[in-house]
């Protein structure tokens, strides 16, 4: 019972970490349409900022979060400005396929100027674990956690309360009608992938107290956060912390009841029977066999 | 934004213009092809692979070369199979090596020797460790390092040579699990861990395989931590190496030993992202750099000429390997005093030195399937953040501290 | 079967294709066989791919999965139980179409990023059990291929054999994808990419057409699969079963130019030995260079060409080598006319019924028991206020809704009376349909529209050439055959859809709205054109907004009003009947003049449209939905 609830407590752990990188990816997806295979190496690109603010400046990851995640914004920005925006009209596969190319540049250029090798930050708190009764947490994963949360519920007052959250939405929507209300799509988009992208950079900062950091990170994350987008629900943020959560405890409970190779067919196999079942996904906006 | 793309275009066809030009070599020089992976995800190990072959071909070309000639190296870039026959044949036919020094993975490595052995051009393989590399029949085939197989035997005789001894209970008391990353590696060395503990009689209580790509192994421990395993031995990369430790700190699981094979535990970046959390792992690999000089000459000039060259120590023992795996096939090669394929082999065949004598403490001698037999891993210990070597004795510069 | 040789494209492309062969053959240098085998294996899986990923649209990034099945299986094939691979790759081509079938059924509906990546899922799943499945598949060791020098084992010392075994591969592969571009096939596949509603009223069904098209891609990467692993002569999972070769095909397929013939191997030739030889000029330059500028190019090039090589240079090719001669004399396929005219009952006889048609959105009844019956050879007009369910009962009449309860039936050649279950089979049926807003193939030209239609009855291209070209005689449309329909005029559209439904030769055609937002000449055209279709014995329903246009052509018309009937009967009747212009108007307005207010129950629409009842002259105003 104890590894049970252990597990329960890992899971769940372990989905506040899938959540706050798949957030950034729904909110993509879900403004501007696109779905972004790069995102795993904006990761790769927060962690290792993250790190050398750590290796240079002696900051702690939490205190790099802001910087990291307002360059974040501005990498974001720079990529749908350049890359995304010049595609919008064109086939889905054209925007797949950039996004791809983006992420074998970004891949590359990580591994040109880093080398391949790992690097860990020791930062002290967000490293350690602590007792609770039977259950031992590890206090990053549960800020973790914890922000994932929050981060879920500060986007979801910024969408509802602000101009530029309405904006989003109503872009999201109806691109054109959006267009006719005076909202200007383009810089929403921009803002968007921006704020997707910054999310991102948050994420990197809170993982960087537990994972490494080396040029091929991101893909260790990538596929499994489409895989909890999709599951939520492309483009809603409950959907993907629901999502994300439910990965967790896949992930952790066929870990160790299953086997610890077979955990992720486990998740591929829950992901494709979403898509074919309920593609809209678990809390999707009814677009997915768009 | 057209221009721009031209531009960039033009810049790009400009870059691979002048790298012909680099690339290309005087006549005279004996070329040998280096097939490694420096991109993707082996490029870490692949790249200090390499430098160990670099150093060594310099080491030669300062004191004359071979019979005259200086050795150039062309570098081949392969992360997977199917690059790896490619690049086999660019370096076998454009490029017209004589011979090819590779690849730290074993898949590269069945695949570049399917092409070379075809080619009737030498293989010498310095860092990739599965068996069936030099088990298939090749002529043209030899390899410098132990094998998996060693690796696996020397982490089992670990258990029962030193780890139970230290703990004074008998070796079949202890509680043995076996976990791995799910690739050729893990797999294949598990496979032996397997074979060698149930020969010996030993009790496994659980084989766990995981994906080197996870990003969790809290259920992994906790199954380690139910079935309350003495020995864990683990064949990891550098990343899931990382991860577990971590994690295994933080849900509380401390086991009597941890034996790794090499790849992540035997890297320097290892020590340094997990600092403390290290100390007392274990760990079979190729020689690394605290190891008794007796038994090992050579050494410490070896890590000096790196650390002169790249500016850091080393990173693992796979530069050291690789470096006095080339150091014996160059030799072979002046011994052979042609690039004849025949006489090359003739010359391997002919090649002996005896234990203790390089400086990774291995010996020379090739059976006809081209593997050297005279190559073993090594048992060390990480202690107060340095690999030391504890066991065997002749090389070892450390007592093996288990159970604290 | 066969391309027309004489043809300056054709005898262009086959020698521009044997370069690949003779430019090995000129260098001899192993490394140059090398590289063009790949070119060939490559250039293969990419127009395998564009199968399903150019012409069906489907986005394919786990095509890896029947690579590396027909690797596998014609690898365990030769290890276990000797067999030849060049029998195992039929087996491998087998499971490979199961496996197919086995994925595209279930995630046919999906589109885009979707289908991407439950392919991608698929693939990761594959690989995965591969690697755990161990003790028969070598995990993730991977197998080796025994090295049995010889034609019967695929295994060759020299590297000619390998490359003209890949080039066969290629030539095949290319004549699979050149035959079903120009094929019935080939036609349906892009009208199911473009507009998948408007590809089942003209009879496609669509569910089988993309199964083919996923089998015939699934068969050929997988043999491709069989011999890539036999030249490779090491097979292991990652490589096999891998997401970077099937981004790579699918991205060789895009720079070329997605659902043309020549592109996907256009795209190969040109990056595949940019990239090779990019990384062995510059992993000099340190780890990672290559694959840098290889995503700078990728970007670009998906930039600066989204149509991909032959969507940029294709045309100016095509009109250089149109110049060529050619060999010997010109003969046309002669066709003669062959419209066929289908059986229909004599006139008055009852040909469609619809009998108590129910169906629900949530609370709303959409049509709450509507009955009616279409003779053969009149024209029947449905009119109704906006929102009482004309388009509802319209789409359950051409299987596109099914009803809650009810049912459609329609007379069939033999007597009896024909129920079909879906859009496709109502089409076949004999039930053809034009939609409200025009739905054109836009790829295509006006004549390819056209033809689609005329494909539900013949397989040979030069007879539904000949159709459509009889149809747009029918339909005013023989001016424009050549234009883009993306080019055309509301009119032109309209009247697109009105040949497109006809050219299945249908015994009912359903009209949706054709005459909504056309000018007034247009309209004229539209009436005349509407007689013409009923006297070449072809009975109509329509739905119109333009009262004058469905009163001058209707022999009956059908009052719907709130999901019911209201009243049917001539136009005559129909118009001077008190509850219609209750309906229209509100109660209180039986004596309304027009211009005159409404009470709070009506809206504009309605009273625009009782308007157009009494002027006659509404029209001009119409409005396009």
């Amino acid at each position: 019972m104890d590894i049970f609830l252990q597990l329960i407590v890992n899971g769940l752990l372990l989905g506040g970490a899938y959540a706050i990188i798949s957030i950034g990816l729904t909110l993509i997806f879900g403004v501007v349409r696109v779905v972004n295979f790069a995102h795993g190496e904006l990761l790769m690109i927060g962690m290792y900022a993250v790190f050398l603010a750590s290796q240079q400046l002696g900051w702690h990851p939490y205190v790099s979060a802001i910087p990291v995640a307002l360059m974040l914004f501005v990498t974001g920005a720079v990529i749908q400005r350049f890359v995304i925006q010049p595609l919008l009209k064109a086939d889905p596969h054209i925007q797949i396929f950039a996004t791809v190319g983006v992420s074998t540049a970004l891949l590359n250029l990580g591994l040109l100027i880093f080398g391949a090798d790992v690097r860990q930050i020791s930062p002290g708190f967000g490293a350690e674990s602590f007792q609770l009764g039977e259950l031992s947490i590890v206090s990053g994963q549960l800020v973790t956690f914890l922000m994932a949360i929050a981060l879920v519920g500060g986007l979801h007052v910024f969408l509802q309360r602000t101009y530029v959250g309405r904006a989003f939405r109503a872009v999201s929507q109806h691109r054109y009608a959006a267009s006719l209300m005076g909202v200007n799509v383009d810089r929403m988009y921009v803002y968007a992938f921006g704020l997707g992208a910054a999310c991102v950079g948050l994420a990197a900062a809170l993982l960087s107290t537990q994972y490494p950091v080396f040029p091929t990170v991101g893909s260790y994350f990538t596929l499994t956060a489409f895989v909890v987008v999709v599951l939520g629900g492309m483009g809603s943020l409950y959907g993907a912390l629901i999502g994300a959560l439910l990965i967790g405890l896949v992930d952790s409970l066929a870990g160790y009841y299953i086997s610890p190779d077979l955990k992720e067919v486990v998740y591929f196999v829950i992901f494709i029977l979403i898509l074919v079942v309920r593609p809209t996904g678990l809390l999707g906006l009814g677009r997915g066999s768009e | 934004m057209k221009t721009f793309a031209r531009k960039c275009l033009s810049l790009c066809a400009g870059f691979g213009m002048s790298l012909i030009a680099a690339g290309s070599v005087a006549a005279a020089d004996l070329k040998v092809g280096a097939l490694y992976p420096f991109s993707g995800g082996l490029a870490l190990l692949g790249n200090e692979s390499y430098r160990g072959l670099e150093l060594a071909v310099e080491e030669r070309n300062a004191a004359g070369g071979i019979n005259g000639q200086k050795i150039a190296l062309v570098k081949a870039d392969a992360v997977d199979a199917n690059q790896a026959v490619g690049e086999a044949r660019r370096l076998t036919s454009v490029e017209g090596v004589s011979a090819i020094f590779g690849s730290y993975s074993s898949a590269l490595a069945f695949a570049a020797t399917q092409v070379t052995e075809l080619a009737g051009v030498p293989y010498f393989e310095l860092g990739a460790v599965s068996d069936s590399v030099t088990g298939r029949g090749y002529k043209y085939v030899f390899r410098s390092n132990p094998t998996a197989k060693n690796f696996a035997e020397g982490m089992v005789d670990a258990v029962t040579h030193v780890i139970a001894p230290a703990l004074k209970v008998d070796p079949k008391s202890l509680k043995i699990a076996i976990i791995h990353e799910d690739s050729l590696y893990g797999t294949t060395i598990s496979g032996f861990q397997k074979e060698k503990a149930a020969r010996d009689g030993l009790n496994v209580v659980e084989i766990l395989p995981y994906s080197a790509k996870t990003v969790d192994l809290s259920s992994l421990i906790l199954r380690l931590k139910g079935a309350k395993a003495d020995v864990v031995m683990q064949t990891s990369y550098q990343n899931d190496t990382i991860l577990f430790f971590n994690q295994a700190k933080a849900a509380g699981f401390k086991p009597k030993a941890l034996i790794g094979a090499g790849g992540g535990y035997s890297m320097a970046d290892t020590a340094t992202a997990l600092g403390e959390t290290l100390n007392g792992a274990f760990n079979v690999d190729f020689t690394q750099y605290e190891t008794r000089e007796e038994g090992a000459p050579g050494l410490k000039s070896f890590v000096a000429l790196y650390t002169k060259r790249y500016g850091t120590a080393p990173r693992s023992g796979h530069s050291l390997t690789n470096y006095v795996g080339a150091k014996a096939f160059l030799d072979v090669l002046a011994a052979a005093g042609s690039t004849d394929k025949d006489k090359i082999r003739g010359a391997v065949m002919a090649y002996k030195k005896p234990v203790g004598s390089t400086a990774s403490g291995w010996g020379f001698e090739f059976g006809e399937d081209g593997q050297n037999r005279q190559a073993k891993a090594n048992l060390m210990q990480w202690q107060n953040g340095k690999l030391v070597t504890v066991f065997p004795k002749e090389v070892a510069v450390s007592e093996p501290v288990v159970g604290r | 079967m066969i391309p027309n040789l004489r043809h300056p494209r054709t005898y262009v492309s086959l020698l521009v294709l044997s370069l690949l062969v003779l430019v090995p053959l000129a260098f001899n240098s192993p490394f140059v066989y090398h590289l063009f085998v790949l070119i060939c294996v490559y250039g293969a899986l990419a127009t395998a791919w564009n199968l399903v990923g150019g012409y069906a649209g489907q986005m394919s990034l786990g095509h890896a999965v029947f690579y590396g099945v027909g690797s596998y299986t014609a690898v365990l094939m030769t290890i276990n139980f000797g067999v030849s691979p060049w029998i195992g790759m039929f087996v491998g081509a087998a499971v490979s179409a199961v496996l197919a079938v086995a994925i595209s059924y279930p995630t046919l509906r999906l589109r885009g990023p979707f289908f991407a990546l439950v392919t991608i899922a698929m693939l990761e799943v594959v690989k995965l059990l591969v690697v755990h499945q161990g003790n028969w598949t070598g995990g993730s060791a991977g197998l080796s291929v025994p090295l049995n020098i010889g034609l019967p084992w695929m295994i060759f010392r020299e590297k000619l054999p390998y490359l003209l075994i890949a080039f066969g591969f290629l030539l095949a592969t290319l004549w699979v994808a050149w035959y079903v571009r120009q094929s019935r096939l080939g036609f349906y596949l892009v009208a199911v990419r473009e507009r998948e509603d408007a590809a089942q009223a003209v009879g496609v069904n669509t569910t089988r057409v993309k199964i083919i098209a996923a089998v015939i891609s699934a068969i050929l990467t997988s043999m491709v699969g069989s011999f890539h692993a036999m030249y490779l002569t090491f097979i292991e999972p990652s490589a096999a079963f891998s997401l970077e070769l099937s981004i790579q095909v699918a991205m060789f397929a895009l720079i070329g130019g997605l659902g043309s013939v020549a592109g996907p191997l256009a795209g190969t030739v040109l990056v595949l030995p940019v990239a090779e030889l990019a990384r062995g000029w510059l992993s000099s330059l340190g780890s990672g260079t290559h694959g840098f500028i290889y995503g700078v190019i990728l970007v670009v090039v998906v930039l600066t060409m989204p149509r991909g090589i032959v969507g940029q240079f294709g045309n100016r090719v095509r009109g250089l080598v149109d110049r060529l001669p050619r060999l010997g004399t010109i003969t046309e396929p002669k066709v003669t006319s062959q419209l066929h005219h289908v059986a229909r009952p004599p006139q008055g006889e009852p040909i469609l019924k619809a009998e108590h048609l129910k169906k629900n959105f949530g609370g709303l009844k959409a049509t709450d028991d509507v009955s009616l019956t279409l003779h053969s050879g009149e024209i029947l007009g449905v009119i109704g206020p906006n929102g009482a369910g004309k388009t509802t009962v319209f789409n359950q009449l051409s299987g596109f809704i099914r009803p809650d309860s009810g049912s459609v039936t329609i007379a069939g050649d033999g007597g009896g009376w024909l129920s079909p279950a879906s859009p496709n089979a109502f089409a076949r049926a004999g039930v053809g349909r034009t939609f409200q807003i025009a739905q054109p193939f836009s790829g295509l030209s006006v004549l390819e529209n056209i033809m689609l239609g005329a494909f539900m009855h013949t397989k040979s291209r030069a007879e539904a050439e000949q159709i459509a070209r009889e149809v747009a005689d029918l339909t005013d449309l023989s001016a424009l055959l050549g234009t883009e329909a993306k080019s055309m005029t509301v009119g032109g559209l309209k009247r697109l859809e009105v040949a497109r439904a006809l050219a299945t030769r249908p015994k009912v055609l359903l009209l949706d709205e054709v005459m909504a937002g056309l000018n007034p000449s247009d309209v004229e055209k539209a009436i005349a054109m509407v007689r013409r279709i009923r006297d070449s014995g072809v009975s109509v329903l329509l739905i119109e907004h333009l009262m004058q246009a469905t009163m001058a052509l209707s022999d009956r018309i059908l009052v719907i009003h709130t999901g019911q009937v209201l009243t049917s009967g001539s136009p005559q009747e129909v118009v001077t009947n008190t509850e219609v212009i209750q309906a229209y108007l509100g109660k209180g307005y039986e004596s309304a003049k027009p211009g005159a207010g409404g009470s709070e129950r009506q809206d504009r629409a309605t009273k625009t449209d009782a308007i157009r009842v009494q002027d006659g002259k509404g029209y001009q105003s119409a409005q396009s939905a």
